[in-house]
């Protein structure tokens, strides 16, 4: 169970529970002062219907049947102290009836009730019934057992409706959450099936609306850059026609080399437009698996150059925010740059962390002037330019310094995904 | 002499390209937009059409595709573009060949000549190149050695089958760059390299001890039959279908 549909569960028992004890406790105390209102009530009658039959006739009072009922027992006290019906004592309460006083009073867990008979012969009786807590409490436990089991079926319904509710919105919502994830993870293609709630309808709507701008605008992204590519590379195009028109070979050469520059330089401006397009509407990349692959694929070089290339990275995935294209054109940078700058024998490492670090070092002669800023005075190429702007938009940075073996030392620090 | 038909409406573009290809001896003309590059490619009858496919008032795959639909005459593409996604797309509408921007002449004016030769019926290279033990088949785009089949990775074969038709040739890492990866070469750039390195170990091979491939230090690399074969260095171009 979700822990939405939990607390939403939990939220309904308390609920319910505090409801169902503010209605069921005062009703049971209600139905036992009902139970015992009858009791009384009883005995009452049974009293007064005594009394007025032997007033009429004093010679039923040896008739009288004791035990009405199992919780009510009638006594006839008469003047001369002769008791009929149940056995009992003549009580203090029984004294002041025969006062001529009618009135019900407690007795032990039982009321009785004590009704005089004036005029007999030997003064004034008393007739005295008895009803006992049996009676008082006739039908209350069975009444509390029903509306026990009435408040657990209710507590009950109350918890699966809870239930069915939040399954209902952990369902939709749900949905919506598998959407995002899947649009953070660049399908912009999801769509969630708005269902639930008005308030949850509506956020799907809303994403799925969000969705299709996304896609709008990676498209319109893709058109632009497009576009740019087409502007940049058609005047390089004809300055590079014009220079191969060139008569003289030197100057030919030289300009062509400018050409060729200007052309990479260009290049690498097209591919840090496509960036938002290459990643999409989210991007990440295992640093750990591309290295491998990377080292992998400069490996034979390296065994050409007599070189050693050497990889040490964790065994779990690194993920980090690059797309993955990215990721491999930056690690290619830095090895590409220990092989342009490094004489053949010269041995490189790759180490990455956990934590998303990649650090390529070499036992070269190192670079000549670490630089205060930025990479351009060391960088004779485009290599590590990429890198570090990659590491940078991920959220990282790029560090250059001279490896324990004297050589560069280069560590690219990315954002984790 | 061979009449190009240049179909892009950069004037400076236009113009750099209409002088490059007069230089190399072809008649030329030109349009500067989509509709009246098709008139005049239906009309004037050209050789060879290069098509921008960034044109102001038809989109250049259009262009292509209707061109296509009316005439035979050999394209080449030049594209912005170098997504393959997009070279492919003209490809598979109609283009014979493309360059992508930024180009030189010469390698525009090589394919001009290929297209022609393959137009003109020519083109005397057949779909099978054999160097020693190394079979290429162009057009099924496989490689046997000493009768295994090698599994090489599409630019490894583009790399093999170039060195191939230059057999004996020592080729430089800059043509390399520029005929097979269509980039322009940077003194620093190992792509060339790691690719070689890649092919060696393909062709059974090491750079210390080479069959095949044999580098030529500060000039380039040559693919030659073993010596053991000597009978068998030169390219050996025959057609198989």
């Amino acid at each position: 169970m979700s822990s939405m549909r939990r607390q939403l569960a939990g939220l309904v028992a308390v609920t319910t529970s505090l409801v169902l004890l503010a209605f069921l406790i005062p009703l049971a105390i209600v139905l036992r002062h009902n139970a015992a209102d009858r009791g009384i009530a009883a005995a009452t009658d049974a009293a007064q219907s005594t009394a007025a039959l032997i007033a009429v006739d004093p010679n039923t009072a040896p008739g009288i049947n004791g035990r009405i009922d199992d919780g009510l027992t009638l006594s006839v006290f008469l003047g001369d102290g002769t008791v009929y019906g149940a056995a009992g004592s003549r009580t203090p309460s029984v004294e002041l009836a025969s006062r001529g006083r009618a009135f019900s009073a407690a007795s032990g867990s039982g009321v009785e009730v004590l009704v005089p008979v004036q005029g007999m012969p030997g003064g004034t009786a008393v007739v005295r019934a008895y009803a006992a807590p049996s009676l008082l409490n006739r039908g209350v436990t069975r009444t509390w057992l029903i509306l026990a089991a009435l408040g657990a079926a209710l507590f009950a319904l109350g918890l699966i409706l809870a239930d069915r509710l939040g399954r209902r919105l952990t369902t939709a919502v749900s949905a919506l959450a598998g959407t995002a994830d899947r649009l953070a993870a660049g399908d912009l293609e999801a769509r969630v099936t708005p269902d639930g709630p008005n308030e949850i309808r509506r956020v799907g709507e809303e994403l799925n609306r969000l969705a299709s701008r996304i896609g709008e605008l990676l498209t319109a992204e893709r058109e632009e850059v497009a576009d740019l590519a087409h502007r940049l590379r058609t005047p390089v195009a004809a300055l590079r026609l014009d220079a191969d028109s060139i008569r003289s070979d030197v100057d030919r050469d030289r300009v062509g080399a400018d050409v060729d520059y200007l052309t990479r330089v260009v290049d690498e401006v097209i591919r840090t437009a496509r960036r938002p397009v290459r990643e999409g509407a989210g991007a990440s990349a295992d640093l750990a698996k591309v290295a491998r692959d990377r080292v992998a694929f400069w490996t034979p070089l390296a065994e050409d150059d007599g070189r050693t290339l050497t990889l040490a990275v964790p065994d779990q995935p690194v993920l980090v925010r690059v797309a993955i294209e990215d990721l491999a054109t930056a690690v290619d940078g830095l090895l590409q740059n220990v092989f342009a700058h490094t004489t053949d024998g010269v041995d490189a490492t790759v180490n990455v962390t956990a934590d998303g670090v990649l650090t390529v070092a070499d036992t070269g002669g190192g670079f000549t002037d670490v630089p205060e800023r930025g990479v351009s005075a060391v960088s004779t190429g485009l290599g590590l330019d990429i890198a570090r702007r990659t590491a940078e938009a991920s959220g990282g940075g790029m560090t250059i310094g001279r490896s324990s073996a004297g050589g560069a030392e280069v560590t690219l620090r990315f954002g984790a995904a | 002499m061979p009449h190009i038909l240049v179909i892009e409406d950069d004037p400076q573009l236009r113009s750099a390209l209409l002088r490059a290809l007069d230089e190399r001896g072809y008649a030329t003309s030109s349009a500067a937009a989509g509709m009246p590059g098709l008139r005049d490619a239906v009309d004037a009858r050209p050789d060879v059409v290069v098509l921008d496919l960034g044109l102001p008032d038809i989109d250049g795959s259009e262009v292509l595709r209707m061109l296509r639909a009316v005439s035979a005459v050999p394209i080449i593409v030049a594209t912005a573009r170098d997504d393959e996604q997009a070279i492919v797309r003209a490809l598979d509408a109609g283009a014979d060949d493309y360059v992508t921007k930024p180009f030189g002449a010469a390698q525009l004016d090589a394919r001009i000549r290929a297209i022609l030769r393959r137009a003109g019926g020519t083109d005397d290279r057949g779909t099978e190149i054999t160097v020693g033990g190394l079979v290429i088949d162009v057009k099924a785009r496989t490689v046997k050695l000493d009768g295994g089949v090698l599994d090489l990775a599409a630019k490894e074969f583009d790399l093999l089958r170039y060195l191939a038709e230059r057999a004996g040739q020592v080729v430089t890492k800059r043509e390399l760059q520029t005929e097979v990866w269509r980039q322009p070469y940077g003194g620093a750039d190992k792509t060339v390299d790691v690719h070689l390195s890649w092919l060696r170990r393909k062709l059974g091979e090491t750079a210390q001890q080479p069959r095949y491939l044999h580098t030529v230090r500060a000039v380039g690399v040559r693919l030659s039959a073993p010596e053991v074969e000597p009978d068998r260095t030169e390219p050996d171009r025959t057609s198989a279908r």
